[in-house]
């Protein structure tokens, strides 16, 4: 498909003997949201390392606008207008909050600029105000703010959060779902991995959801929500 | 079937749910003594559930899911009724807690514990009246109601304000500030 961003075709990724995603199909479109859910080790995070490059998976392609990029290296899918927010952050703690966010400023895959420092600054005014703060003064939801911010910065298609909220405050958390939410009406395609399915699901349009390394549910956001026995299921709450 | 309604009160009760919790978090971190009182602060939480949940989110529960859901369903009669009653005591229930807040601003620490309970009745009454509208009012919402009533009731839900923005933003505003001031571990000040 010509609006297709990222696709997992049959996917088979292994830590050393562990089998972890067995054969897993995934894609996104521009603009799409996708929140992809799943109680802690079924393979969330693994599926999203394995499309990104960090982790090789044994068998299986990824594909980016159609190209197959299996092979590729993590900074060439990144270049393709993918940005990643890992879970955990992973901001420079040296670099002040200005020099975190410059040092990712490029044009997007078709040269758009539209995702500027001030864009980012009106988007997350408390980094304004935290702007000569090193990384390592920096507060966990500042952190993430930058991290999502310092993302934009690449002026992406396709934005990937893996627990965003992981280990914030809920007023925290609720501020960053505001703004995620904000950041969707632009257009950018979104792949969301979190616990919170309530946020999630009624930030993107589909749903997915992973029990032990495979796909046991894709459909939409509305019929995750009409089928709270699919959440008491396979998450559990 | 989609039910945007219903979205937007879990996403509701959810932003409320977020204060209440971290108004309960700062309390108990002035009881403790790891963090200093700002009234300012804990005026601005209590603002944001008035101006949110009791002026916004109620009368809309009221005006459209409740009074559609009366006409299709008499078992969900009795619950309506309840629900509508606690609506109706919500400007009492948060001046009690207004008040618990001054007399605690007045007093200074002996108002304090006056005031966490206070709060603790509040909260635990938000909770059980959320629970009761997602447990019993949303499955009879869910099984009565046509695709018609519900085409109606999103649409008078979508053209209300919701809780991040309000009018001209206000609400999206005064969430921000609240996270923006309060210390950690609530917000991001301090």
């Amino acid at each position: 498909m010509s609006n297709m961003l990222l696709e997992a075709k049959e996917i088979h990724t292994y830590y050393g003997a562990s089998h972890i995603l067995h054969g897993i199909d995934f894609n996104i479109r521009e603009g799409e949201g996708i929140a992809l859910m799943g109680r802690n080790g079924m393979g969330k995070s693994t599926l999203i390392k394995s499309m990104l490059g960090l982790v090789r998976p044994r068998h299986g392609r990824v594909l980016v606008r159609g190209d197959d990029r299996s092979r590729a290296r993590t900074w060439q899918i990144a270049q393709q207008g993918i940005a990643y927010v890992p879970e955990g952050r992973g901001i420079f703690k040296s670099l002040s909050v200005r020099e975190n966010l410059l040092m990712s400023a490029r044009a997007g895959v078709d040269g758009r600029r539209e995702w500027t420092f001030d864009r980012v600054m009106e988007t997350f005014p408390r980094l304004g105000e935290r702007i000569g703060n090193g990384g390592w003064q920096l507060s966990g939801g500042e952190q993430q703010m930058l991290t999502i911010g310092r993302a934009l910065m690449t002026n992406p298609d396709l934005l990937i959060l893996d627990e965003a909220t992981e280990g914030l405050a809920p007023l925290i958390a609720m501020e960053i779902w505001r703004i995620v939410k904000e950041i969707r009406k632009t257009g950018i395609a979104t792949v969301i991995v979190d616990k919170n399915h309530g946020a999630v699901t009624s930030i993107c349009d589909r749903a997915m959801i992973l029990v032990k390394g495979q796909v046991v549910f894709d459909g939409s956001s509305d019929e995750t929500r009409a089928q709270p026995e699919l959440i008491q299921t396979h998450l559990g709450v | 079937m989609s039910y945007e309604s219903l979205d937007i009160i879990h996403d509701e009760h959810r932003a409320l749910a977020a204060m209440l919790s971290g108004l309960g978090t700062l309390v108990a971190g002035i009881e403790a003594g790891r963090l200093q009182p700002d009234f300012n602060l804990m005026a601005s939480m209590i603002d944001y559930i008035e101006k949110v949940p009791e002026k916004v989110h109620h009368p809309k529960e009221d005006a459209f899911l409740f009074a559609k859901l009366r006409l299709r369903s008499k078992e969900a009669l009795p619950i309506i009724e309840h629900l509508e009653e606690e609506h109706r005591q919500g400007d009492e229930r948060i001046a009690a807690l207004r008040t618990a807040l001054e007399t605690y601003r007045q007093n200074g620490i002996a108002g304090l514990a006056g005031f966490q309970a206070a709060l603790k009745t509040y909260t635990a009454h938000e909770w059980q009246h959320m629970n009761m509208e997602e447990r019993m009012i949303f499955p009879l919402a869910k099984a009565h109601l046509s695709a018609e009533d519900w085409a109606e009731i999103d649409a008078a839900f979508l053209a209300n304000d919701n809780p991040w923005q309000g009018a001209a933003g206000e609400y999206a505003a005064l969430f921000s500030r609240i996270v923006n001031i309060a210390p950690a571990p609530v917000g991001l000040g301090g």
